[in-house]
């Protein structure tokens, strides 16, 4: 029972940082950006390339591959999202594009081996009677503290207003001179930062190689779906409930069928509630 | 373009199909031949992507989920059941097709893009399925040992050409009668055209049924041409390879769709050296044809050409 709970607490975390960061993006400037999943897989291997290569300190290399992932994403916005913003089709091919040169980039540069990332803190811990290595209680502290931080964000800030302000009524919000623009790339930077924070924690105890995007991806996707499009509290809870559940499919049967949860899970919210749990507008 | 067809259009698409019926027979080498069989299997995979999701705008990216159900069906009744060779196409077909209602219900009520990502979603978690039951799928290796359709290369070529030009041929036909204007009616208003007393969901899962029958078929063949199928045929890869084809040839044209796909298929084969790039130059093409080509390369050429003769 102990280990379900401490386990999920971690898997849940991994799945938070992943489906907010795809929320907001969705929530303010309306994009369903398939390039998300790269963002996660170009985290783990900046941080790869900075330890292991490029034998930096571990602390300074995570910030550095948070950093250039939060960079890369607002250079994606930039260049290739903004001056194709008026359709959203052509939005949703461009960022898939966009991830599979990622990807391919990855595995002509590193080969599809997989690749071992460095723990930011060794050890093993025991809690509630459960042993856990002491990287899984990191990832969820931090986790727990960056989302905080990002809520904090939201709420108090200046910027965090104008967010809020144009995921409400983008066109009012212009009027009201805030520089949706503007908005769109940091909301992209915070996302992609977000996703890049996830897969240096969790690079560790899973595995790196060039197609690690695509399930996380999924997931956070059906985690936003049973969430709510758009909503940051309903894609935590959705984290938290997929996260749970994975674990237990995962103790009671096996490992290998934890994947199927996600998929009932969209299939059941899709039919019963559309708007998912705290979704405002329904998806379809 | 909506216009019905014109004798030009017929003798177009008759003097590609005769290039394609000649070409084997004027260079004879089985390497040629092999390669056209998988242009136009994959042909036939982009007219049917397209008939579904260039019509009616809603892009379907779990489209290889009808291609591996197609091919796993044919292979499965092949490996493990050593019925006739030939039921795997019809098979095939029916299992593609069942597959899209089971799938279509639940995702056509979502707009575009969340109906693109629930059927990735699909596809991604069907080719993980393979790799759970491995001890019937075979897992990460597949079904091997699949037995061919016809003895001889060029006969099956041949077969598949013909089976390519009648599937086509339906597309295009269903996608210029009144049934077409009704899906790109749909694509334009969704709500007027249900204000207008138009089924409209029967249409689009109709239409996603009818193009996962045809993209099962393609499958099915597909299986018999390599003798093999791997999970990796569900992958988002295969999906979005046909995707890229189609825009190449130009959303909605159908016939833009063979052309596309038959077109990348070679460029593939003269970039063999670099096979590691394909996937990387694939994804650059797209972008820029999203940049600079937004209307596709081959349906607009052809659209020239055809003024052109006037």
């Amino acid at each position: 029972m102990a280990e379900i709970l401490i386990y999920g607490a971690v898997t849940s975390a991994i799945y938070a940082m992943l489906a907010v960061g795809f929320t907001l993006i969705f929530g303010v400037a309306r994009i369903l950006n398939l390039a998300h999943g790269s963002f996660y897989a170009l985290g783990a291997y900046t941080a790869y390339v900075l330890t292991t290569v490029l034998h930096l300190p571990l602390l300074p290399s995570a910030v550095l591959a948070v950093l250039f992932v939060a960079g890369f994403g607002v250079g994606l916005e930039r260049a290739l999202v903004r001056p194709l913003r008026g359709s959203q089709i052509a939005v949703l091919m461009i960022t898939l594009a966009t991830s599979l040169v990622v990807e391919q980039v990855l595995f002509l540069t590193f080969g599809s081996e997989y690749r071992n990332v460095p723990s930011l803190a060794s050890g093993k811990l025991t809690l509630l009677g459960v042993d856990i290595s002491a990287q899984r209680l990191v990832t969820l502290g931090v986790s727990v503290t960056a989302l905080s931080l990002l809520w904090l964000f939201i709420q108090r800030t200046r910027l965090g207003s104008a967010i809020l302000a144009v995921s409400q009524d983008p066109e009012a919000a212009q009027y009201m001179g805030i520089p949706s623009d503007r908005v769109f790339a940091t909301v992209m930077g915070l996302s992609a930062g977000l996703a890049a924070l996830a897969a240096v924690l969790a690079a560790p105890f899973l595995t790196v190689q060039p197609g690690m995007g695509l399930l996380p991806m999924v997931k956070a996707f059906a985690i936003v779906i049973v969430g709510g499009l758009g909503s940051i509290p309903g894609s935590i809870l959705g984290a938290l409930l997929l996260g749970y559940s994975e674990t237990i499919v995962a103790y009671l049967i096996s490992t290998s069928w934890t994947e199927l949860v996600s998929l009932v899970a969209v299939l059941l919210t899709l039919i019963l509630r559309p708007a998912g749990l705290f979704g405002k507008r329904a998806a379809f | 373009m909506l216009a019905s067809l014109t004798w030009k259009d017929l003798i177009g698409a008759a003097a590609a199909v005769a290039l394609l019926a000649i070409a084997p027979l004027l260079v004879k080498s089985n390497y040629l031949v092999g390669v056209l069989t998988v242009a136009i299997i994959y042909g036939l995979w982009a007219a049917s992507w397209d008939f579904m999701s260039g019509l009616t705008g809603r892009e379907n990216f779990g489209y290889a989920l009808f291609i591996g159900a197609g091919a796993y069906t044919a292979g499965f009744l092949d490996t493990a059941y050593m019925a006739n060779p030939w039921w795997g196409l019809p098979a095939g077909v029916m299992a593609a097709v069942g597959f899209s209602l089971v799938l279509g219900f639940p995702t056509l009520r979502l707009k575009g893009p969340y109906f693109a990502l629930a059927m990735l979603s699909g596809a991604a978690i069907l080719q993980r399925l393979m790799l759970i039951f491995w001890e019937k799928t075979g897992g990460e290796e597949g079904l091997y040992g699949i037995r061919p359709l016809l003895d001889s290369q060029l006969g099956f070529y041949y077969l598949v050409l013909g089976a390519t030009v009648v599937s086509v041929m339906i597309l295009v036909l269903l996608a210029r009668s009144s049934w077409g204007v009704i899906l790109r009616a749909i694509r334009g208003d969704e709500a007027s055209c249900q204000a207008a007393g138009i089924n409209v969901t029967f249409y689009k899962i109709a239409s996603l049924a009818i193009s996962a029958g045809f993209g099962g078929l393609g499958g099915a063949l597909y299986a018999h041409y390599q003798l093999q199928v791997s999970p990796q045929l569900f992958s988002i890869v295969t999906t979005i390879t046909v995707i890229i084809m189609v825009y190449v040839g130009g959303m909605g044209s159908i016939y833009g769709a063979v052309g596309g796909a038959v077109l990348l298929t070679l460029l593939t084969e003269l970039l063999r050296d670099f096979g590691e790039w394909r996937l990387l130059v694939y994804s650059l093409i797209l972008i820029l044809i999203l940049f600079f080509l937004p209307g596709g390369l081959i349906a607009p050429l052809w659209r020239k050409l055809r003024g052109a003769a006037r």
